[in-house]
C-alpha cells in the first residue's frame, strides 16, 4: 500500500491532522540536515568558486566578507589566465601536473581492464567456494591503508636491494639504478617513476573493478548462454557475442569510475615519489595541496586549480549518470 | 540437482581447469607477495635488514621492532590509536544515525520540496573532496577546530551516499506496520526508532563497516587539519615514522603491519559484506 493512499483516505475521513503532523515532522527533521549541507557542502563549493577570482592569502586581513577584498583583492579571471598561460612557477608546474594526471589515468585504465576483465571471467568459471576465497584476497589491497601501501611499495622499489630489483636479478635482468628517482629513464615517452606509480596504484585498486565484473558476469542469465550453445556457438563465440555485449554497460561505467578516481589519487604521489623526479609525477591534486597548504601564497590560485579539476570530474560524473540511466535489458 | 552438460560453459573450456587455476593463483601471489615480504622483513634483525643482498626470510626472526614501537615512551602510540578509534567510531555512529534518519524521511514521507531537498543532498556525491578541501579548511579555522579531532568529525556528519542507500532500503519496507503503530499512538520519531531502525541491521552494518574503514585509512584531511603529535591518527603516525626513522627500516615495517592488522582483522570476519557493499556502491 502506498502512503499517499493512506493520506487520501484520511483526508476523505476528515483527519488531515495526521497528515499535517507527518509533514511537520518531515520538515523539522530535514531542516537541520539541509542547513548542515548548506554549511559544509554548498557554502564551500560556492566559496571555492568565488575565491578562485581573488588573490587570497588567509593570513592577510581582507576587508570584505570572509576576508575577501582589501588586502585580498578581486582579480577577475587572472588566476585562470595565469594557470593556462602564465610563467609563474606554480602555473608551469600545474600545467605539467595536468599532463601527468591525464597520462597517469590513460595508463591506469587500460592496465586495470586488461587485468580485471580476464581475471573476472576466469574467477566466474570456478567453484563457489574458491571463487569467494580468491575474490576476498584480490580485494585485500583495496581495503588497506594507502599510507601502508606506499611504505610497502617504497620497500619493493628500493634501489639495489628492493624486492623488484632482486626479482630482476634473479631472472638475469639488470634492474634500473633507481625506480623512483632517475628522471632520465623514460620508456615510450613515459618516465619510469610514473610507470612505477601506475603499477603500485593498479595493484592497490584492481580488486575493486574485479568484484564489480564478477558480479556483472554472475547477473548474466544462464539461459542466454545456453541458448547460444544450443544454437551451435562455441565457447569463444559465446564469450564475444553474448558475454561481452552484455558486459558493455558495466565496463563503460566502471571505466568512467576508474577515470574519476584516477584523477584524484593523492597519497601515493605525495608519499612515494613526492611529485618527483623533476616534477615527472606531479599531479593536479598534489599541486592543489602544495599550493594551498605548503606554500600558501595564493589560495585563490589553488581554488582555481581545484575548479579546473572539478569541471573535468563533473563532466565525467554527468557521463556516468547518463550511462546509469540507460536501460539495459537482458 | 542434475546439471545438463551444456550448462555453464566456461573459460575453463579454453584454458583447461588447471590453466584457470594457474592464472588465478599467479594473481593471488602477486597480490599477497608484497604484504608477505613486508611481514617477514619486519621480523628481521637490524643487521639482517642492512644486509645486501637481503635474504627473503629472516634468519633469526624477532619481534623486537614491534616491542620497540609498543614500548617507546617518545611515541604517543596509545593516544594515536585511541584518536583513530574515537574518530572512526564517532563517524560511524553519527553517519548511521543521520543516514537512516534522513533516509527514513525521504522514503516514507510526502511533502512539498522533497525532490529539491534530496537533490541538494545528492550534490555532495558529485563534488570531489579537493574542491571543498580549501574552503572547509578555512571554515574549520574559523570554527576554532584546527588541531582538534572534532575537525575530522564535524565536517563529515552527513553522508549523501549513506542517505541514498538507506532510502532505497527503507522504501522496500512495508508501510502497514508504520500505520498500525500510528493508530496505537506512536510518535513519528518513535516509528523510526522502534519500527524502522530495528529492521535495518544489514544495511547499517554495511554502511558502518564502510565508514569505519574509510575513516581509519583517511589521510589527506587529517594531514591538513591536525598538527600536534598527540592529535595524530594512525596514518599520520605512520607517515611520521617513515620520515623520522629513515635509518630504522624495521620500525617502519612493523608500524605498517600494525596499521594494516586491525582492518585485516575486521575484513576476515566481514569480507562478504565488504565486497558486496563495494560492488553495490558502483551502481549507486
Amino acid at each position: 500500500m502506498d502512503i499517499s493512499s493512506v493520506f487520501k483516505k484520511e483526508t476523505v475521513n476528515g483527519t488531515g491532522k495526521l497528515m499535517a503532523r507527518q509533514r511537520r515532522f518531515a520538515y523539522t527533521s530535514l531542516v537541520p540536515i539541509l542547513l548542515y549541507m548548506g554549511l559544509f557542502t554548498l557554502f564551500p563549493i560556492v566559496f571555492a568558486m568565488v575565491m578562485s577570482f581573488f588573490s587570497y592569502t588567509p593570513i592577510r586581513e581582507g576587508s570584505g566578507f570572509l576576508g575577501l577584498g582589501g588586502a585580498n583583492p578581486f582579480v577577475s579571471i587572472d588566476n585562470y589566465i595565469e594557470l593556462l598561460t602564465g610563467t609563474g612557477k606554480p602555473a608551469e608546474v600545474f600545467r605539467l601536473a595536468v599532463r601527468n594526471t591525464f597520462l597517469f589515468t590513460a595508463l591506469v585504465l587500460p592496465l586495470n581492464l586488461v587485468i580485471t576483465l580476464p581475471l573476472a571471467v576466469l574467477l566466474e568459471s570456478i567453484g563457489e567456494r574458491f571463487k569467494t576465497l580468491f575474490r576476498a584476497i584480490y580485494f585485500l589491497p583495496t581495503i588497506s591503508s594507502s599510507v601502508a601501501i606506499v611504505i610497502i611499495w617504497s620497500y619493493i622499489y628500493a634501489p639495489g636491494w628492493g624486492l623488484l630489483s632482486l626479482m630482476f636479478k634473479a631472472v638475469g635482468l639488470v634492474p634500473p639504478k633507481s625506480w623512483l628517482q632517475d628522471p632520465s629513464t623514460v620508456y615510450f615517452g613515459v618516465p619510469l617513476a610514473m610507470i612505477a606509480v601506475v603499477v603500485a596504484h593498479v595493484w592497490q585498486d584492481f580488486g575493486y573493478n574485479l568484484v564489480i565484473f564478477v558480479a556483472a558476469l554472475q547477473s548474466i542469465p544462464k539461459t542466454l548462454r545456453e541458448a547460444a550453445r544450443v544454437d551451435g556457438a562455441n565457447v569463444w563465440q559465446e564469450f564475444w557475442l553474448v558475454v561481452v555485449p552484455l558486459l558493455r554497460r558495466t565496463v563503460l561505467l566502471t571505466s568512467v569510475l576508474t577515470v574519476i578516481s584516477s584523477l584524484q589519487v593523492f597519497v601515493i604521489f605525495q608519499l612515494l615519489t613526492r611529485g618527483g623526479p623533476k616534477n615527472q609525477t606531479q599531479t593536479m591534486l598534489l599541486s592543489i595541496y602544495e599550493n594551498a597548504f605548503r606554500f600558501a601564497n595564493n589560495l585563490g590560485l589553488s581554488a582555481a586549480m581545484s575548479m579546473i579539476l572539478f569541471i573535468i570530474i563533473l563532466t565525467l560524473t554527468v557521463t556516468q549518470f547518463r550511462i546509469l540511466r540507460t536501460e539495459w535489458e537482458y | 540437482m542434475v546439471t545438463p552438460p551444456v550448462k555453464r560453459p566456461s573459460a575453463g573450456f579454453i584454458l583447461g581447469k588447471s590453466g584457470v587455476y594457474a592464472v588465478l593463483i599467479l594473481g593471488l601471489v602477486a597480490t599477497l607477495l608484497p604484504f608477505f615480504y613486508i611481514m617477514v622483513s619486519s621480523l628481521k634483525t637490524d643487521a639482517e635488514l642492512r644486509k645486501t643482498p637481503p635474504d627473503f626470510f629472516p634468519q633469526q626472526p624477532t619481534f623486537k621492532h614491534y616491542t620497540d614501537i609498543l614500548t617507546d615512551e617518545r611515541i604517543p602510540l596509545e593516544r594515536n590509536v585511541l584518536n583513530s578509534v574515537f574518530v572512526s567510531l564517532a563517524r560511524v555512529v553519527i553517519t548511521l544515525f543521520t543516514s537512516s534518519y534522513a533516509g527514513y524521511i525521504f522514503a516514507k514521507y510526502h511533502f512539498k520540496g522533497k525532490n529539491l531537498a534530496f537533490g541538494v543532498i545528492l550534490i555532495q556525491i558529485m563534488i570531489p573532496f579537493q574542491v571543498v578541501m580549501i574552503p572547509n579548511y578555512l571554515l574549520v579555522v574559523r570554527l576554532g577546530l584546527i588541531d582538534s579531532l572534532w575537525a575530522l568529525i564535524i565536517p563529515s556528519m552527513v553522508d549523501a551516499y549513506g542517505i541514498f542507500m538507506m532510502k532505497q532500503f527503507i522504501e522496500s519496507m512495508p508501510t502497514e506496520l508504520m500505520d498500525a503503530a500510528r493508530m496505537d499512538g506512536a510518535s513519528e520519531f518513535g516509528i523510526y526508532s522502534r519500527i524502522i531502525l530495528p529492521q535495518m541491521g544489514p544495511p547499517l552494518a554495511s554502511l558502518g563497516i564502510f565508514t569505519f574503514m574509510a575513516t581509519w585509512n583517511d589521510y589527506l584531511w587529517p594531514l591538513i587539519v591536525l598538527t600536534s603529535p598527540e592529535k595524530r591518527t594512525i596514518p599520520l603516525l605512520l607517515v611520521w615514522f617513515q620520515t623520522q626513522h629513515t635509518s630504522n627500516q624495521g620500525l617502519i615495517l612493523a608500524a605498517s603491519i600494525l596499521t594494516l592488522l586491525p582492518i585485516f582483522f575486521v575484513y576476515i570476519f566481514l569480507q562478504r559484506w565488504i565486497v558486496d557493499q563495494a560492488t553495490q556502491s558502483a551502481f549507486k
